[in-house]
């Protein structure tokens, strides 16, 4: 049949009543957001809170520029990153990136909140948040804390939030000089999740490439940075072919999983070209806005 | 009757579908809107290994709920099975029980039943049964099923093989020594499914008060189906109703009995309440049918002039657990034996075949049952062939195609005419561009561009005597239809056949229309109930159209006797002379002179003191029509085009091209939906799909983010040129339609690939892994391949 | 708990288990049989209604969150004689063949039939098959629904927007 098995259905009105919800429950309660993947893995009965809590009324929606940081509401819908004229001009790898999400039905509920907390290893916002060095602020009923992207996502489906807490926003520094990047993925279908998926943004220093930030999905069980080809590009004059060896020498001694939908060694050859390629086309708008 | 008069008005139309404007408002009416009041809802504890001993079946969990529950283990049932034997000394028996006794032999195989007021909470009652197995080693390869030291799936099994045999014609051996060539490959064809975007269900009642115990189910094939049930529930068949209501997509998946379609209405008769299962995503997925997974070695003795002399073929299939019924565990490897020898003039042929056993769900029906992996393998091997003669693909296929008709084949089938260089130097002029930007792309250090094509030939609505060589339990192959007029002067037209996409409603309406000269929206089309249509064998086997079709056309033709025969007695003309059109009789050539059809029915069935001295009231007539012996042949070529990411291993299909001869075309909305909903149920066999299961027999696609199948943004437009030979051996000259747009792509998008890759491809599906991996030669780094 | 819908204009409360899916709730308790379920965990469109306007997948919807909520099914787009426009479209061209998929593709598709032609402009063969790839149909290969969705909206700008 796949339907759920039983659970008390929460509506709390305001974010204070919402945590102090799921701190009363603990590892019984979940947020319900968009339930994109929340609700599937229900059905599944592979999920099974006692309690959800819907935080989809709480005002998380909001997109707003904050001196240095874009601060992104947990509830804020995919679809919404293709138009908002922000994102757009600050962040135009994010929009990108965005346009590899499912289709059009779940971009419209999904976001950002459920996708990072949902933690799919090869899921589209996960590796933009690594990207960007994002901040994913979470709050529980003793406070809020920050975890740097990097350290928030454990492994397949495995975060640093911990039972009472749930994310709030998603804070991105905007980048403060002139900036190029690109987003790259290959799935087997449009939608689906990556099989591997690389994003590559610059800043520009002059004609060079000033500092990087190399990021991965499909080499781990969660998006990682490359800092070693971050470090790599970084003083490269833009104009110069991607550091093909230097890629080959890096993406050679990833240990992606293998799996049913692709063997390690693919995925290993797959990001090689995909950062060679991501490389090259953000140099080549690099070149075009410098 | 000159030609003029027997000009069809409505056959070869382009009219829309009767039976849209019921799916499109919501108001059809699938299984799961079968909702009789007091049912109980069934959900299954289903097997979680793939080959163990039943320990122990614990339900003391149900006693804790606060509803109340049934449960029904397979110590109740008895013996109740599916038994599905071909009727061969070689065939090793096997059955299904219902529900497992001591042994569970693939995961999802049904091993406790359990009842609830309410489906939710029936799905909560079978969580609460834990069934304890001594895990058994999973028979998971077809190297590990014909290892004669692995044990039997079944007591007294002596090897996992359910049936190995021969077929052969003209003289393998001589073949082979007249040949200035010998080409040996091996082709393999991945396990899949139809996947109909409903599920199975089932929902049965008993009525006590006309003892009629009646059950809906979702299938193709209702009065095979209550047969079954009457033989296996020793039930009256005169006292059982099955009816299939709206279908949400077959393909032959529905084409089966199967174990949860006896259950059901056992379970009805065991309660005395009504019983309603709708299978989930995850039980189709695992526990329906699946198909394919083949394997060919094929050899082939070519003359020094290029001519196929003849053709030896080893075939495999993992056909997993158990027989199906109808069509019995032979029913692909038997199918692919028979349909190799293709399009091509030899008469050496030599097939041996056999079908294994294994830990996973079983093989059954699915749209091309068995030729998709057959042209698969030899059209892969005629291009491999070409490369290594170099010689011209098309050319090739061209100097051995079968020009002259009738043709009797290698194994002694006769082929009707067909258009088969026709179609294939359309296909050649079609994509000449095509080919040469693909020999452009050679050296390209990034994107290469194939062209491939499949030219076959599909046996279709083969009658009885192909099914008693086979010795199988379906046995026969005719439609039945039924055809009335009311004193209106409209017509009731009843198939034993079941429409699910088809068209029936329409096209049979077109077709009675004509013969009876009304229009054809006052005819109504009924199907799928056993209780209104004539016996059948239900809608499977590319049959619809040509036997049902000619059924009607049959029928409806002795019904226009009658309407003629009466017209002339109140036209004081000659019945032989008399026209039906517009709703109208004449005399041929006095239009003016006319009778309403409508009086004439009224005639027939209420002023019956108008007809002629000594005619029967009423107005029905009834034909059953036996498909031809060796059924008829439908041709086609498949050609596609392909650009290949030679770093990233994404495919993109640029161009899908069909040049198909389905004899008469009734309808040609019809005609082209069936064959490019066909064509993309073969790209998804050739690029995606694939049910996966890991060495323990644990299956790893169980829901559509793993089973893959295609998607709009990865599909062309499908272009189609119709050829039209209509075949003497059906009344309306139609031949099989449905199956062939699945059976050609797999073949011609692997050819293409080859081709733009300059490799030979062995197997699919030819996802972004594998087109990767088969693009090292063209990355010229053959070490990370 | 109690929910109030409003369902194809019609206002209800009903009391439900919060674990209920929409689409279950629209099929049994407003015998809307047009709602089809075909996966149940968000992969193939066929449950897709409208919530306050907005097409969304009913099976990954409890009806407990649409408290106060506005809901259409495909029963209230073209009535029984399915005249909505791109019904029609459906019909002409071919667009389905079993059906089950069909209200699931109609509901997705009808809202961007409606912004293309508010834009004024006929999308490309790429955009209108990205827009329906949330929806699987196994029918009839996607062909007669491109050329329906085309259709519909080619029509309607060739007559101005009234429609």
């Amino acid at each position: 049949m796949l339907r759920p098995s039983a659970f008390e259905y929460h509506k709390p009105e305001t974010l204070d009543q919402a945590l102090a919800l799921l701190a009363e429950f603990g590892d019984e309660g979940r947020p319900l957001a968009g339930g994109q993947s929340l609700v599937p893995m229900m059905n599944l009965r592979l999920a099974r809170p006692q309690h959800l809590v819907d935080i989809n009324d709480l005002g998380l929606e909001a997109i707003e520029r904050d001196g240095p940081i874009l601060r992104i509401g947990a509830l804020v819908r995919h679809e919404r990153y293709l138009t908002d004229p922000l994102i757009g001009a600050l962040m135009p790898v994010f929009q990108e990136g965005v346009h590899y999400i499912g289709h059009p039905t779940i971009r419209r509920h999904g976001s950002i909140g459920g996708s990072l907390a949902h933690a799919d290893p090869t899921a589209e916002l996960p590796l933009l948040a690594v990207l960007y060095d994002a901040q994913i602020v979470v709050r529980s009923v003793n406070g809020e804390r920050r975890v740097a992207a990097a350290a928030f996502f454990h492994g397949a489906y495995m975060t640093a939030i911990d039972p009472g807490e749930m994310i709030v926003a998603v804070e991105f520094p905007i980048p403060q000089t002139a900036a190029a990047g690109a987003f790259i993925e290959v799935g087997e279908r449009r939608g689906d999740f990556a099989l591997a998926a690389v994003a590559v943004q610059l800043a520009i220093d002059g004609g060079r490439i000033g500092t990087a930030s190399v990021a991965c999905s499909g080499a781990a069980q969660h998006a990682i940075r490359l800092p070693e080809l971050e470090r790599a590009l970084i003083g490269k004059p833009l104009g110069e072919p991607a550091p093909e060896n230097e890629i080959a020498r890096i993406a050679g001694a990833l240990k992606p999983p293998g799996d049913h939908a692709a063997s390690a060694d693919y995925r290993r050859a797959l990001l090689k070209t995909l950062l060679t390629r991501a490389t090259a086309t953000a140099c080549a708008r690099a070149r075009e806005i410098s | 009757m000159s030609q003029k008069m027997d000009r069809p008005k409505h056959v070869g139309a382009r009219i829309q579908r009767f039976e849209d404007t019921r799916f499109l408002s919501g108001t059809a009416r699938y299984i799961d809107d079968i909702r009789p009041p007091n049912v109980l809802h069934l959900s299954f504890v289903r097997a979680q290994v793939a080959h163990g001993k039943i320990l122990d079946i614990d339900t003391s969990g149900l006693e804790f709920l606060d509803f109340p529950v049934q449960f029904f283990t397979g110590a109740d049932i008895g013996d109740l099975s599916i038994k599905a034997h071909q009727d061969f000394p070689e065939m090793q028996y096997s059955e299904q029980p219902l529900l497992a006794r001591e042994r569970v032999r693939f995961v999802g195989e049904p091993v406790v039943a359990v009842l609830a007021d309410d489906s939710y909470q029936a799905e909560d009652a079978a969580e609460m049964v834990f069934v304890d197995y001594e895990p058994l080693p999973a028979v998971a390869t077809m190297a590990q099923a014909r290892d004669p030291e692995v044990p039997g799936l079944f007591d007294g099994w002596k090897t996992n093989v359910f049936i190995e045999r021969q077929m052969k014609g003209g003289d393998i051996a001589k073949a082979r020594a007249e040949a200035a060539h010998v080409f040996t490959r091996t082709y393999s064809t991945q396990r899949q499914a139809g996947v109909p975007m409903e599920g199975r269900g089932v929902v049965a009642e008993y009525n006590p008060s006309d003892r009629m115990l009646t059950v809906w189910s979702s299938t193709q094939i209702p009065h095979l189906l209550r047969t079954y049930l009457s033989e296996e529930l020793g039930w009256p068949e005169s006292r059982l109703r099955v009816i299939a209501p709206d279908v949400g997509g077959g393909f032959g998946v529905k084409g089966q009995v199967f174990v949860e379609e006896v259950l059901v209405p056992w379970l009805a008769l065991k309660t005395g309440r009504p019983v309603k299962w709708i299978e989930d995503r995850r039980e189709h997925l695992t526990a329906s049918i699946h198909a394919r997974d083949h394997q060919h070695t094929l050899e082939a003795y070519v003359s020094a002039d290029g001519r196929l002399l003849g053709l030896k073929a080893d075939i495999s299939v993992d056909v997993g657990a158990y027989s199906t019924f109808p069509f019995t565990a032979a029913g692909d490897p038997g199918m692919a034996a028979k349909v190799m020898p293709g399009p091509y003039d030899f008469q050496h042929y030599e097939a041996t075949f056999r079908a294994l056993a294994s830990n996973k769900c079983p093989i059954g029906t699915y749209r091309g049952v068995g030729r998709p992996s057959a042209v698969f393998a030899q059209e892969r091997l005629m291009d491999d062939i070409a490369k290594e003669l170099g010689l011209d693909p098309i050319e090739f296929r061209l100097k051995n195609i079968i020009r002259e008709f009738p043709y009797k084949n290698a194994l002694g089938f006769t082929y009707d005419p067909g258009s088969y260089a026709e179609t294939l130097e359309k296909i050649q002029e079609l994509v000449a561009q095509d080919r040469a930007a693909a020999l452009a792309s050679r050296g390209d250090p990034n994107k290469r561009i194939g062209v491939g094509l499949a030219c076959f030939v599909e046996q279709t609505a083969h009658g009885t005597p192909d099914f008693t060589r086979r010795r199988v339990p379906i046995e026969t192959g005719y439609i039945a239809a039924r055809v009335e007029m009311t004193p209106d002067g409209q017509a009731i037209v009843e198939v034993g056949l079941q429409n699910h996409g088809q068209g029936h409603e329409t096209v049979f309406a077109q077709v009675a229309a004509d013969a009876l000269g009304i229009a054809p929206q006052h005819v109504h089309v009924r199907h799928g109930d056993t209780l209104t249509t004539p016996y059948s064998v239900g809608t499977w086997g590319s049959r619809g159209g040509a036997l049902g079709g000619g059924a009607v056309h049959m029928a409806a033709g002795k019904l226009a006797d009658k309407l003629k025969a009466i017209a002339g007695h109140l036209l004081q003309a000659d019945a032989k002379t008399i026209v039906l059109k517009d709703g109208l009789a004449h005399p041929e050539g006095e239009p003016g002179r006319h009778v309403a059809v409508a009086k004439l029915a009224r005639a027939a069935l209420r002023n019956v003191g108008e007809l002629p001295q000594g005619m029967e009231p009423g107005l029905e007539a009834q034909v059953s029509l036996d498909g031809p012996a060796d059924g008829t042949y439908a041709n086609a070529v498949h050609a596609a085009v392909v650009e290949i990411d030679i770093h990233s291993g994404k495919l993109e299909l640029k161009r899908f091209v069909v040049a198909e001869d389905c004899g008469t075309i009734l309808n040609p909305l019809v005609v082209d939906g069936q064959v490019r909903g066909g064509v993309v149920q073969g790209i998804g066999s050739a690029l995606f799909e694939h049910f996966i299961y890991d060495e323990d027999c644990q299956p790893l696609t169980t829901t559509f983010a793993d089973y893959l199948m295609p998607l709009a943004p990865e599909i062309p437009d499908i272009e189609l040129h119709h050829f039209e030979t209509p075949t003497p051996l059906t009344p309306l000259g139609a031949k099989g339609l449905g199956e062939g747009g699945a059976i050609g792509p797999a073949a011609a998008i692997a050819n293409a690939v080859a081709d733009a890759l300059q490799v030979e491809v062995q197997s699919t599906p030819l996802n972004a892994n594998a087109v990767w991996r088969l693009s090292a030669h063209a990355r010229g780094d053959l070490h990370d391949g | 708990m109690n929910v109030t819908l409003t369902v194809n204009g019609t206002q209800r409360t009903i009391t439900v288990e919060s674990r209920r899916l929409l689409a279950d709730v629209l099929r049994q308790e407003f015998n809307l049989s047009g709602v089809h379920i075909g996966c149940a965990h968000g992969a193939c469109g066929c449950c897709t209604v409208h919530v306050d306007g907005a097409p969304k997948l009913s099976c990954l919807t409890f009806a407990g969150q649409c408290d106060g909520k506005s809901i259409s099914t495909v029963e209230v787009l073209g009535g029984v004689e399915a005249e909505h426009p791109l019904q029609a479209a459906f019909r002409s061209e071919h667009g389905l063949q079993c059906g089950y998929c069909t209200p699931g593709f109609v509901m997705t598709l009808a809202p961007f039939v409606d912004d293309r032609v508010a834009e004024g402009r006929m999308p490309d063969d790429l955009e209108i098959r990205e827009a329906m790839s949330g929806n699987i149909c196994r029918c009839t290969g996607y062909h007669g629904i491109v050329a329906a969705v085309r259709k519909a909206i080619g029509d309607r700008l060739a007559k101005g927007t009234q429609a």
